[in-house]
């Protein structure tokens, strides 16, 4: 009994060897991004260290920073009396607001297609489900690859094969470009370093990403205090308004 | 410096928006128009969010009117008694407005909505001030003074039921049809991004017959309460007041309107008119193209994400 039950451990300890034999230190540039009125973007450092004494050198490390998941609707527009107007929508979720895949190499010579799937490695795995309303596959398809087409417009999705530099087989650098409209909310890392289409080594971390001072204020009081908000908005007009007025009379 | 609009969620630079601000403030303060039907689509046209646009610029214009409003409470250029029935119509209009934009906006219509509203408006104004600054150019060349129309005779409209005695504009009418006339600009207003000045004084020229030195005034005056609550009822139902894209409209704008008063003092009026006829003509046909043309990207993403909804 006491036999097998060794056995058995010593089963599973080879077949998630690669897991337990993780090649990767990593660590960020920064703990939190804070989103000020000044923000206008920033570069994520995202870097650490490769172990090659168990696989040798690895082929090629994979950086995903993936933002928080939310609902959207999308909308397409087709022509109606001579304009173009919005006609389907499609209300689909969750999909990561920001979505970074940064790599050494080209994902297609790292992994095969179905490691990439199962590890949800590239904006080409993104799936939700329809929320509302119905859609043939091919429906839903396009809607996707459309929300992909916006979000890499408004750079808050981004694939890169030469953002991650490996240094002497043992050290990485990735870097990460942060839009400024980028969502809010806890961001997820994750590190991947492939060895002949496999995953030998695995991280994950977080990012929390807020606006802070007088922006996240506004933003709070937008939301909950709307009336004091709206309020406040038209005192600051008057103000303004009467301010300008007495200055410009008395010259 | 770039300066994050957190409402609008974008980034842009500081002195973009008080450019922006202080041109259309300039134009306003010389030709006496409100500036709010450029301003949003300019808004609109940098990539704020339309229904942002649509609140701030309601915000920006509390500030403009009021400052030009100041003016004309101390030249007691103003009819109390009418705008605040002007004034009835318009909160009614206004909160019509909101209501109206939040439910079209539920269902991803209202950027067309601003759109078209803009089209038929812009058009019909461009149209108008054209024919006016080249009849205007054309009397100067022939040596003709330039002749004011002059109110005729009060039409049976104003005999309507409700009449109320209004002493500064010297006119005994019924209250119907300046609450209609609220009603309507209050509604354009809140859908719009406007203060409805240019809807306002030839309705109260041409329909109420009231006497052209009150009319700025008075107009500036309910404008202020009308926009006003144009601002307060769009932050409470759609959210979408950035307040510090409104502060820096205004800075711009208020600045921009004391200048172009000073200037409109000292310079022909009328080739300019002409010009911001035409300018009003092109940016209508821009929003009419883009509504006409296939756009390169069918699919647009909602931003109903940040109205509550939590992921």
């Amino acid at each position: 009994m006491r036999r097998a039950f060794t056995a058995i451990i010593f089963a599973l300890l080879l077949a998630h060897a690669p897991a337990l034999a993780n090649v990767l230190v990593t660590d960020l540039s920064k703990d939190q991004i804070s989103i000020r009125g000044d923000f206008t973007g920033e570069t994520l450092l995202l870097f650490g260290a490769i172990d090659p004494t168990p696989h040798g050198p690895v082929d090629g490390v994979v950086v995903v920073l993936r933002g928080p998941g939310e609902s959207v609707t999308l909308r397409k527009k087709q022509k109606s009396f001579g304009i173009w107007v919005n006609q389907q929508a499609y209300r689909m979720g969750p999909l990561p607001g920001f979505l970074a895949t940064v790599s050494s190499a080209p994902l297609s010579d790292l992994a095969p297609a179905e490691e990439r799937r199962q590890l949800n490695i590239g904006a080409a795995q993104l799936d939700a489900a329809l929320l509302s309303g119905t859609a043939g596959a091919r429906e839903k398809q396009e809607a996707l690859q459309a929300f992909v087409r916006l979000k890499t417009a408004d750079a808050l999705f981004d694939e890169n094969a030469q953002a991650v530099e490996i240094i002497d087989d043992r050290l990485f650098r990735a870097e990460i470009k942060l839009p400024a409209g980028m969502p809010v909310g806890r961001y997820v890392t994750e590190f991947f370093a492939f060895k002949n289409g496999r995953v030998v080594g695995y991280r994950t971390g977080e990012l929390p990403v807020d606006i802070v001072g007088a922006g996240h204020i506004l933003g709070e009081a937008a939301h909950h205090q709307s009336l004091l908000y709206g309020l406040s908005g038209v005192a600051l007009a008057v103000f303004m308004g009467w301010g300008v007025a007495a200055i410009f009379r008395r010259r | 410096m770039q300066i994050y609009l957190p409402i609008a969620e974008m980034s842009a630079h500081i002195m973009t928006l008080i450019g922006m601000g202080g041109l259309v403030g300039f134009m306003s303060g010389m030709f006496g128009v409100g500036g709010g039907f450029l301003m949003t689509p300019l808004l609109i046209f940098i990539g704020v969010p339309p229904a942002v646009a649509v609140a701030s610029e309601a915000n920006q214009i509390v500030a403009s009117s009021v400052s030009g409003g100041l003016a004309y409470w101390q030249r007691r250029a103003i009819d109390v008694p009418m705008g605040l029935i002007l004034m009835a119509g318009g909160l009614v209009g206004s909160y019509s407005g909101v209501q109206i934009f939040k439910a079209l906006r539920a269902q991803g219509h209202v950027d067309l909505l601003i759109s078209l509203s803009y089209v038929l408006f812009l058009s019909v104004i461009g149209l108008l001030m054209l024919r006016e600054s080249v009849q205007a150019l054309n009397a100067r060349r022939l040596g003709n003074p330039v002749r004011a129309r002059r109110p005729g005779q009060h039409s049976w409209i104003l005999g309507l039921p409700f009449r109320m005695r209004f002493r500064r504009s010297k006119l005994y009418i019924s209250v119907i049809p300046p609450v209609i006339i609220g009603f309507f600009v209050g509604m354009m207003s809140a859908i719009m991004g406007v203060g409805g000045g240019f809807i306002m004084v030839p309705a109260m020229i041409y329909i109420l017959r009231m006497p052209t030195n009150v009319v700025i005034g008075t107009s500036l005056f309910q404008i202020i309460f009308v926009t006003a609550s144009v601002t307060v009822f769009h932050a409470v139902e759609n959210q979408t007041l950035d307040i510090v894209l409104a502060v820096l409209l205004m800075i711009g704008g208020v600045i921009g309107a004391q200048i172009g008063a000073y200037a409109g003092q000292r310079l022909q009026g009328e080739q300019l008119r002409a010009l911001l006829a035409l300018i009003v003509l092109a940016v209508g046909a821009r929003l009419l193209f883009d509504l006409i043309v296939e756009p390169q990207e069918l699919y647009s993403i909602s931003a109903m994400s940040s109205a509550g909804e939590t992921p």
